[in-house]
């Protein structure tokens, strides 16, 4: 079977539109979705969004969805993934014939109900069952749910690379024949708690960003949803569907430099482009268009301008950032911009960048628009908090892409430490300096612990990828943002509490310690969580793509967090448990 | 220039806010740089000393390149909250 993997299906809402057809004549006519907040209900009414223009309430009618604590993050999800699956047609597919998963990337999850109900649940669980579906994974959960195809589902958390994340590995699953057809995508809700975490990291743009436009002043933080449905050109065929676009290659890589800054070469991102020409078998001339990372902030779009030119010379494609339509919908935007470059693919287009009039010194010189223009072969561009970067590139034909051959043999666990009591995170002191240790929660020490100590025992410096699992993430450091929330009424939010509140802030500083370029995703699915890690981290090994993988799966609990899981009937979790392997694939013999 | 008392007061907010658990407000000399080569911070101290300031004295920084000269030292910092102040 050929491993030609191809867009039958996609879906979206954004700021600029309900659906496909919306968010094509908004592109065109030129028409941002940012503005001052209409639905999210903060105190910073003076801080720009693109907030898709649809209450839950209308959403829920719509969707026919009768669950008081449902959260915006699911609904926008469900909204396009309905879309999705019409287009490609898959109501009624027999689970029997079909091996149907889905993939979705987010990392706000339920926070939006959570953040609205936290004031009360500090000291009465009257609110608390809309806890069960605050975590990512069970926010998938009940989006996979609602449709009775879907065999399998996870959900990637690679903050604002997410959705991009999710594409790759939906297309591994059908590549390693683990499954026929993959929903994926991402979908993120604007929360009170991104908003005001992003705004102490002082990156918000007060007024509509300009992405590498020299006077940029940051990003307006979106929301929304995008996904597509994935499968390969002989399912396609065999069952009728239209062909899109083709998946011609992909690439994922860490800028191992800082927690939310990117470094000024831009490494990760240069790594993660050239991963995904080399598998497309293209070369950087075939490339028609770039949809642009370019948050707006002075940081990314110098850092990307370096990266592409890198690549690209001074021969550089049309280029631009559609958030200046969209505004930065975090963990949705691979997917929603995915959707964009099918458009442009479809309608020959160059989509816009707004706001843009000044050249920046060492910057790409975005395109304003421009319609009637063929386009073949463009390139989708992600990068998150940590440095975790991906890159994708959707074609109209067939390219001479790299096919990936998966190797028998045992994978084998080379070491393997755990780690279940607070009182052993102290070792942390035998590995770091005391400068390094101090901003670190109780999760990011057991992470670094664990981690550092089985690749110690398995005498490897650095691992060729890290796979890391976590069901919550630092929740001691969420809960104090959301109680800081609480007591100063959104006046101040400490940007250390934020920055480690994402789950790839404990993959990704593992990297950041090690100087690891290579692979790094971040799984957060309930229970199964460390099982994708594993499901992964094999692809990995038996597709060559790395000889040794870091694989990890880490949480803690904090005296809160337990009452809501008694009160909301769940197994209390430890205060502490890390488990961390180094894995390899055994020669066949 | 900045009283002693104010420095000192600084210096146990910048111990609290930055979690310099092993420091104490004598191993921080006045005019020593902050960033770089002297204390070792970097740019996410920064931006916790920017909330600091807001919690601590209500004053606020809205351009983050605005906090470079103030956080230079610890005499500094004094400085432009006394200015604040009065």
């Amino acid at each position: 079977m050929s491993q030609s993997i191809v867009i039958t299906g996609s879906g979206i809402v954004s700021a600029i539109g309900l659906d496909k057809e919306s968010v094509y004549q908004s592109l065109l006519s030129r028409q941002s979705g940012i503005a001052l907040p209409a639905i999210l209900k903060t105190n910073h009414k003076d801080i720009p969004v693109g907030e898709v223009k649809m209450s839950n309430e209308e959403m829920k009618s719509l969707l026919n969805i009768d669950d008081l604590y449902v959260n915006r993050t699911t609904l926008l999800g469900m909204m396009a993934v309905d879309q999705a699956i019409a287009e490609a047609r898959l109501a009624g597919i027999s689970k029997k014939s079909c091996r149907v998963v889905l993939v979705s990337g987010t990392t706000v999850g339920g926070m939006d109900v959570t953040e609205s109900y936290f004031s009360s649940m500090l000291t009465s669980e009257d609110h608390m069952k809309c806890m069960l579906t605050h975590d990512c994974g069970n926010s998938t959960r009940l989006l996979a749910e609602r449709y009775n195809f879907i065999q399998d589902y996870t959900t990637v958390s690679t903050a604002c690379s997410s959705a991009a994340n999710a594409i790759m590995l939906a297309a591994n699953l059908i590549k390693s024949g683990q499954a026929d057809i993959a929903i994926a995508g991402g979908t993120e809700a604007l929360s009170k708690f991104h908003l005001n975490g992003f705004n102490s990291l002082m990156i918000l743009n007060k007024e509509n960003c300009r992405p590498f436009d020299d006077t940029r002043a940051g990003l307006n933080l979106g929301e929304g949803a995008g996904f597509v449905v994935l499968e390969s050109k002989e399912t396609a065929i065999k069952r009728g569907a239209d062909i899109q676009a083709y998946l011609a290659g992909y690439g994922n890589a860490c800028d191992a430099y800082h927690q939310t800054a990117s470094s000024p070469d831009g490494e990760g991102a240069y790594q993660a482009m050239s991963q995904a020409l080399s598998m497309s078998g293209l070369k950087t001339g075939d490339i028609d268009y770039i949809n642009a990372h370019g948050t707006g902030t002075p940081n990314n779009d110098e850092s990307e301008s370096a990266a592409i030119f890198r690549l690209f010379g001074d021969d550089v494609p049309a280029i631009s950032s559609t958030k200046s339509f969209t505004g930065h919908t975090t963990s949705a935007s691979g997917g929603i911009e995915a959707v964009i470059c099918l458009l442009a693919l479809q309608h020959s287009f160059l989509p816009a960048n707004l706001g843009w009039s000044n050249q920046m010194t060492n910057g790409v010189t975005p395109t304003l628009g421009e319609e009637n223009r063929e386009l073949n072969h463009v390139m989708c561009n992600s990068f998150g908090f940590g440095g975790n970067d991906s890159s994708f590139i959707l074609s109209k034909h067939e390219t001479s892409y790299i096919p990936t051959t998966f190797a028998d043999g045992e994978i084998k666990v080379v070491s393997r430490v755990e780690i279940e009591s607070v009182a052993e995170l102290s070792r942390i002191k035998e590995y770091l300096k005391p400068m390094e240790i101090r901003r670190m929660g109780p999760l990011m020490r057991s992470t670094l612990l664990s981690s550092l100590e089985a690749l110690k025992q398995a005498g490897i410096e650095r691992p060729d990828a890290i796979v890391t699992g976590t069901m919550l993430g630092c929740i001691d450091n969420s809960e104090k943002l959301l109680r800081e929330m609480v007591a100063t009424d959104e006046a101040t939010t400490s940007p250390t509490l934020f920055m480690q509140s994402t789950h790839n802030t404990i993959g990704s500083a593992i990297a950041i310690q090690l100087g690891c370029h290579g692979y790094n995703t971040t799984y957060t699915q309930a229970e199964y969580s460390l099982d994708w890690c594993m499901r992964d981290a094999e692809l990995l090994l038996r597709s060559g793509t790395a000889k040794t993988v870091l694989v990890g799966c880490h949480d803690e609990n904090t005296e809160w967090y337990g009452w809501v899981q008694r009160a909301i009937g769940r197994e209390v979790m430890p205060n502490i448990h890390s488990v961390a392997m180094v894995l390899t694939l055994a020669a066949d013999k | 220039m900045a009283n002693p008392e104010l420095i000192n007061e600084v210096k146990e907010h910048i111990i609290d806010a930055l979690h310099l658990e092993d420091i104490t407000p004598a191993d921080i000399e006045n005019d020593a740089p902050l960033f770089g080569d002297g204390l070792g911070l970097d740019s996410i101290d920064a931006l916790e000393l920017i909330v600091m300031l807001e919690k601590k004295y209500g004053i606020r920084i809205a351009n983050p390149a605005d906090g470079k000269d103030v956080f230079k030292s610890v005499t500094s910092i004094a400085e432009f909250v006394s200015s604040h102040k009065a």
